[in-house]
Parts: structure tokens; sequence; C-alpha cells
């Protein structure tokens, strides 16, 4: 098998496995659909890029979500020094209003808030808290973003509550 | 961490939206991204072709020895800087891999083009000054002009002020620049301390 047929092979197993979360992750970074399609497409080069140099010192989901973050933060990055001051007008429609969980759910645009709160995260809390909600465990996240264990319970300890609170705090309004 | 976050449920019921990508997309989307990079650096080599080009022929054309001998010193800072861009590898961003964490990966790049910035005046501001001086007082002060001395200095100061406010303005942007990115690499650190 050629190097090429082999990189092609692992990212077909990469891609199978985390399609849909690296869509979701290209959600919570990009509001515009056109740009979050080309940051999607951006994340499947990366990764198929990057699989000629997968050699599995690390598992395959630790490397997947590194790649498609850190493809992520150069998209966002890039997106944010060209928009310096202005913010997306869907941000500003989406933002949480404060409806309780059980109400967010029955909303269909539950969702689009919570990314839309997501978006408006720093770096290492963006990154921290999306890998939480794909249920990833501290350690693997610890692992991934380079963050001590500690450091991220506390990130997600804190980002929890936050996320919470501003979820419901207009329904107690 | 629970097991059953409302907000992880939340998350994982997202609908995916209908995304296929061929292997033969894949592949032609990286070629044109190595494609574009290619671009990207035969424009700087253009670019610097076109200022020895002009300086090679003025300083061809050009009967005045320090005139000349200013334009020969543009086309060295010229060369120096080609050599400096090329010796970089440019400015661009690493590809991203899977290797090191996130922290590691982003922090790299900070300090990549922070020190690009902050470094600017010494390999792509600095080599230009020289020539520059010699070749704006070369014009101003040949004695073809029959120009008073007064009438001279006025025209080498203005045109060595304008050059000098321009090289200030863009250290100054870039030493700003090169400002906001290390309170980023700080606040990373911050980050990873907990």
């Amino acid at each position: 098998m050629t190097q090429t047929s082999d990189q092609d092979e692992r990212y077909r197993e990469a891609a199978g496995s985390f399609g849909p979360a690296l869509q979701r992750l290209a959600r919570a970074s990009e509001a515009d659909p056109d740009r979050r399609r080309d940051l999607l497409q951006d994340m499947h080069v990366a990764l198929w890029q990057s699989m000629s140099g997968f050699d599995g010192r690390c598992s395959l989901s630790t490397w997947v979500w590194r790649v498609a973050h850190n493809t992520a933060a150069s998209h966002v990055d890039r997106e944010r020094r060209r928009n310096t001051g202005k913010m997306a007008l869907d941000d500003i429609a989406h933002l949480p209003d404060g409806r309780s969980v059980a109400a967010a759910h029955e909303q269909s645009d539950a969702i689009d808030r919570l990314n839309a709160w997501i978006r408006r995260l720093k770096l290492p809390d963006r990154q921290v808290m999306t890998l939480y909600l794909e249920s990833l465990p501290a350690a693997e996240i610890a692992e991934i973003t380079g963050l001590s264990p500690g450091a991220v319970a506390t990130r997600i300890s804190r980002l929890k509550a936050q996320l919470s609170k501003d979820f419901q705090e207009q329904t107690h309004a | 961490m629970p097991d059953h976050d409302p907000f992880q449920s939340l998350w994982t019921q997202q609908t995916a939206e209908p995304f296929t990508m061929s292997m033969s997309e894949i592949h032609s989307r990286a070629s044109r991204f190595r494609s574009t990079i290619r671009t990207r650096n035969l424009t700087e080599y253009a670019a610097a072709a076109l200022v020895l080009g002009v300086f090679g022929w003025m300083a061809w054309l050009i009967p005045q020895p320090v005139v000349k001998a200013g334009a020969i010193f543009i086309m060295l800072g010229t060369a120096y800087v080609v050599h400096a861009l090329h010796r970089r590898g440019g400015t661009g961003k690493s590809l991203p891999d899977g290797m090191h964490p996130l922290a590691d990966y982003h922090r790299g790049e900070l300090v990549k083009q922070r020190d690009a910035l902050a470094s600017i005046w010494r390999w792509y501001l600095l080599p230009f000054v020289p020539g520059m001086l010699v070749f704006v007082g070369g014009v101003s002060f040949a004695p073809e002009t029959g120009l008073p001395l007064v009438a001279r200095l006025i025209q080498f100061g203005t045109a060595a002020g304008f050059a000098i406010a321009v090289f200030a303005g863009v250290y100054w942007l870039n030493m700003r620049g090169a400002k906001q990115l290390d309170a980023e690499i700080a606040a990373l650190d911050e980050a990873r301390r907990g």
C-alpha cells in the first residue's frame, strides 16, 4: 500500500468516526453557514494532511480533536482579526436569553443559542467546553488541550455554572 | 462530572447537516492550498525582482556616483530581505497537526507571529535605510541641480523625513501588534497554570 492510500484509509476511518462531531465543532466556531462549510472542509483537509504523520503515539481521538480544534482556532483567529470590533448579527440575535434548559430543549433554536454562547467564549474555554459537551473525560480533555487536569476540572465547573446561569436567569427575572 | 448533563444531551442532539467530501475533493483542496502558498511566495519574489530591476536600471543609467551607489545599496537591501524571507519560510501559519496539545500549538503560533512582528524593523526595514539615505542624498546634493545649499538641505530633509516617518509608522504598528500578541501569550500561560 502506498503512503497516500494509507493516509486516505486512516482519514476515512477518522472522518467516519468523528464526522458529526466535526460538524458540531464547526457550528460552535462559525455562525455564518457559508464560512462554516469552508471551515468544515478545511478541517477535513487538515485531518487528511495530518494523517501522514499519525504514528499512534496518542489515540486517534486525541489526534483528531487536536487537528480539528487547531483548524477551528486558526479560522476564528483569522475571522476575529478581519472583523475586529464587529459582531455578527446572528450572534446578537441568538444570545442566550435565560430560558431554562427544559424549555430550551423544546425550542427549535436552543442549539443555536448554545452555539452562540460557546462562540462568545475565549479560546481555551471554548475548547474545553466543546470537548466537555462531547462527553470526553477531564483527563482526555487535559491531554488534548495541554491544560492540567485540575485546571480543566475547574474550568468545566465554572463554565457549566455560567451556562446554567445565562440560560436561567431571565426566567427568574 | 455528572453522567446526564442536559447541555451534553442538547449538544449531541444536533442534527448533522448534509456534508460529503470525496477523496479527490480533499486532494484537490490540499493541492490548491499548497498552490496558494507558492503563489504568495512567488508574488513576494516578483515584487523584489521589480525593485531590483528598477534600481538596477537607475544604477546603470544615472551617471551621478552617489545616486548610483544609493541604488546599489537599495538593491543589496532588497536581496537581503528576500534572503531573510526565504530563510524564515514565510510568516504563514503551520499546518495543524495532532502531535502537540492545543495550548502548545497555539502558543507556538503566537510566539512565531510575535517574533516576526517584533523583529521586522531589523530584517525588513533597516536594510533599506542606508540605500534610501544615500539615494535621496545623492539626488538632493547633485551638483547639476544648481540649487542653493539651504534648498538642497530642505529637499533632503523632506524626502528623508517622509521615508523615516513611513518606516516609523510601520515599526510602531508592528510593535503594537507584537505587544498584543505578548498579552495573548501571557493569558494563555496563565490559563495553563489554571
